[in-house]
């Protein structure tokens, strides 16, 4: 499908005769390159976990930052082009605090989705005589978990400023097996540490390196805690009683 | 001077603010909130309108009264309702009072130098399901109180609300406890009684008195009941609701 | 990167609001005009109306005011129009100042033609007239530059009679009588006791006779005033704007007083 480049591939606000979007479309491929990155969502809050491609024996593990704090109640883990989450993030956390000041509450879940989708498709977009704020599309998925009024949820984002909420969803490279793995396990009724060892299973069987308290990162969103990235100890704890 | 001159130059400057009279005010039961306005309008001596609301119905558990400025006000109450309704197309749901309360805090802050003449009162339900009162000034500092009164007979209406409402220079009985919040028959007396005082004694202050009478979702209408000429504002009883009841006041 | 929406795909100006203080729904005006400081604002109206009388009646409404522009207490212009139709269903009368009020005029002409273009076959009417007006109003005195007027706006569409009242400072209000200026003082009380509770029976016969003598008395009180009026009626047939008329008064009386003036006893 992408192996004849045409016209239509220039620029990137230009439609394909068949009504597509290439640019767009490439940078929801340039996702499935990315690390598999895993949500679940569960009556007591929701989990996120992702995989740290250790590249080099050299490499800082901890360095590498997957997960990140939209607000107290809002946590956002990230698979594809990591550079452009930051952009995402940052107008998140900003639209949070916003809100927050405002109106005096936290701002929903969804609506802190629906803040960062608004950014999705505003590349190429320009003022007479000026840059356009935007060149490319971001080459980055989110999934934003959070907890508000309506409960615990988690929302998928991807390049083209779409969002779903979803109970259990995996992106990244290795999105497809833990996608069927994860629709065969979730239930309804699933306990937060339940749901914490599914991601930790379903990145495992995804994973070509041994799974260590290395190379995943797990995080948590729940109603009297908030966001909390889980430490070594009760990564290492959870690891064993996988 | 003597000489005709002047010591120092003078400048004649337009005035943009000016002053409507009127008296407003709100208390909140544990379960329902009250919140009250004449219906004059006045500049100076003169009685501009007879029938001007400064009480308005903003969502079905939130109502808000302006006084001051009319022309300030008016703007307001109609910038508030537009920011309401953005709010529920950007978050599919009505804004809760304390979000109100704390939207209404910046609005009015962001004119912090040229400010509306506009003292503001919210009455309403919160989340939880209890009434609420919140009270601004016209810079936007504000409190959740159980009482407030603003207004031209704010000096007249405030320490009868503090007696009545706060039992403020009250001796107890040994023994007898003062409830933290009182029913609602009780309330609307005291309102009518604090309206038909400032007539009688502020001369701005008459005409007509508007009601209106927020209900937590759940409540019966009791103390409603027995009034003459309720009407209700919300078309959905199952949720909070939103009374009015008007009352003539003395014209002179 | 900026993070309010509202700015999105406008001129960017880091040098403004760099830290975010603006709530997301609000847009930060930048730049500064340099010629602003040199503009004149209207501190005092020149050349001005004095009062405009109206009342609701049986059909429609009625409004009254005189034909004198007064240059401070000189009569200056003695017939100049101070009631104005506004489309097919609207009248307007101001008093303040005239040059601000032909402005208006001119406003107003141009937005009924701009939806008249429309070609909706939508009118405006006396109410979203009275809207306009009080924003325009409001606008101006906002940037403390007002248009020194009191206005009336009266009318009637589809069978639903409308009369208000808006001014300099934006202050709008309703009733069944209205006056501005110093009728406001003499005249309002004599309407109110004429029109209020009787909306609904007056005869147009009956209205212009009050709106006449409240003419009358003005005149007689009134030094800004003359004999000369005009009275608009907007009713189902539309709006009319009569022409000038004088008003038959006796001074007689005058003769009878004693106490000042030139008479020695």
């Amino acid at each position: 499908m992408f192996l004849t480049r045409s016209e239509y591939d220039r620029g990137v606000n230009t439609f394909s005769p068949e009504g597509r979007l290439f640019q767009v479309e490439y940078a929801i491929e340039a996702i499935k390159l990315g690390s598999t990155t895993v949500g679940v969502c569960t009556q007591e809050g929701v989990v996120l976990a992702v995989e740290k491609r250790v590249q080099s024996p050299l490499l800082e593990s901890s360095s590498i930052e997957k997960i990140m704090e939209i607000d107290r109640h809002l946590g956002c883990a990230m698979s594809g082009l990591i550079a452009d989450a930051r952009t995402m993030i940052d107008h998140a956390r900003v639209t949070s605090q916003n809100h927050a000041f405002t109106y005096d509450e936290k701002i929903k879940v969804e609506s802190a989705t629906q803040a960062v989708c608004d950014l999705a498709l505003r590349f190429g977009e320009s003022v007479h005589d000026e840059e356009a704020m935007m060149s490319r599309p971001f080459g980055v998925a989110l999934l934003i978990a959070g907890v508000d009024e309506n409960g615990p949820q988690l929302y998928h984002t991807d390049p083209s400023g779409t969002f779903v909420r979803y109970e259990a969803k995996a992106v990244g490279s290795g999105s497809e097996a833990a996608q069927s793995e994860l629709q065969d396990k979730w239930h309804k009724q699933m306990t937060l540490k339940e749901a914490h060892v599914l991601t930790l299973r379903v990145l495992k069987q995804v994973m070509e390196e041994k799974l260590d308290y290395h190379n995943v990162q797990l995080a948590q969103v729940t109603s009297d805690k908030g966001f909390e990235i889980l430490d070594e100890v009760r990564l290492k704890a959870l690891i064993e009683d996988m | 001077m003597p000489d005709g001159s002047f010591a120092h130059p003078q400048q004649r400057q337009f005035n943009p603010y000016s002053e409507n009279g009127g008296t407003i005010l709100a208390i909140a039961g544990a379960d329902f909130s009250v919140i009250a306005g004449d219906t004059r309008q006045s500049e100076g001596y003169s009685i501009q309108t007879r029938y001007a609301p400064k009480v308005f119905r903003l969502t079905d558990r939130a109502v808000l009264a302006v006084n001051g400025f009319a022309a300030d006000g008016n703007v307001f109450v109609k910038k508030v309702k537009q920011r309401l309704e953005w709010y529920r197309h950007a978050h599919a749901k009505d804004m809760p009072l304390r979000a109100i309360a704390r939207m209404i805090q910046t609005m009015l802050y962001a004119q912090r130098f040229f400010p509306y003449y506009v003292y503001n009162i919210l009455g309403g339900i919160e989340e939880d399901g209890s009434g609420a009162v919140y009270s601004f000034d016209p810079v936007g500092s504000y409190e959740r109180e159980a009482c407030r009164a603003a207004g031209a007979a704010q000096s007249l209406v405030q320490p009868f609300l503090d007696n009545q409402i706060y039992f403020k220079n009250q001796q107890s009985l040994p023994g007898q406890s003062r409830p933290l919040h009182l029913p609602l028959p009780e309330v609307l007396s005291i309102v009518i009684d604090s309206f038909t005082s400032a007539t009688e004694r502020h001369i701005e202050v008459g005409d007509g008195l508007e009601m209106y009478v927020v209900l937590a979702k759940g409540r019966s209408i009791q103390g409603l009941e027995s009034f003459r000429g309720v009407q209700e504002l919300t078309p959905n009883p199952d949720g909070d609701r939103v009374f009015v009841i008007r009352r003539e006041l003395k014209k002179d | 990167m900026d993070h309010f929406p509202t700015s999105w795909g406008r001129q960017r100006n880091d040098a403004y609001d760099a830290y975010n203080t603006y709530p997301l729904h609000q847009r930060p005006n930048p730049g500064h005009d340099a010629f602003a400081d040199s503009v004149q604002h209207t501190q005092q109206p020149i050349v001005t109306g004095t009062s405009v009388l109206a009342i609701v009646y049986k059909d429609g409404i009625m409004m009254a005011a005189d034909t004198l522009a007064s240059y401070g207490s000189l009569a200056r212009f003695k017939s100049i129009q101070r009631l104005h139709s506004v489309g097919t269903s609207t009248v307007i009368g101001a008093s303040g100042d005239m040059s601000d009020f032909q402005y208006l005029q001119s406003i107003l002409d141009e937005l009924i033609i701009s939806e008249f273009t429309e070609g909706d076959k939508h009118e405006l009417g006396p109410e979203e007239i009275h809207e306009y007006l009080s924003r325009v109003m409001y606008g101006r005195r906002s940037k403390m530059n007002p248009l020194w007027n009191s206005l009336l706006v009266g009318g009637k569409k589809d069978g639903k009679r409308f009369l208000a009242y808006v001014d300099l400072l934006g202050t709008t209000y309703t009733a069944s009588t209205l006056a501005t200026g110093y009728g406001a003082y003499i005249a309002l009380p004599l309407l109110r006791t004429a029109v209020e509770g009787r909306e609904n029976d007056l005869t147009e016969e009956e209205a212009r006779k009050i709106l006449e003598e409240s003419m009358r008395v003005l005149y007689y009180r009134d030094a800004r005033s003359l004999d000369k009026y005009q009275i608009a009626i907007v009713n189902d047939e539309g709006v009319t704007i009569s022409e000038p008329q004088k008003l038959v008064t006796s001074w007689g009386f005058a003769e009878g007083i004693r106490g000042y003036g030139a008479q020695t006893q």
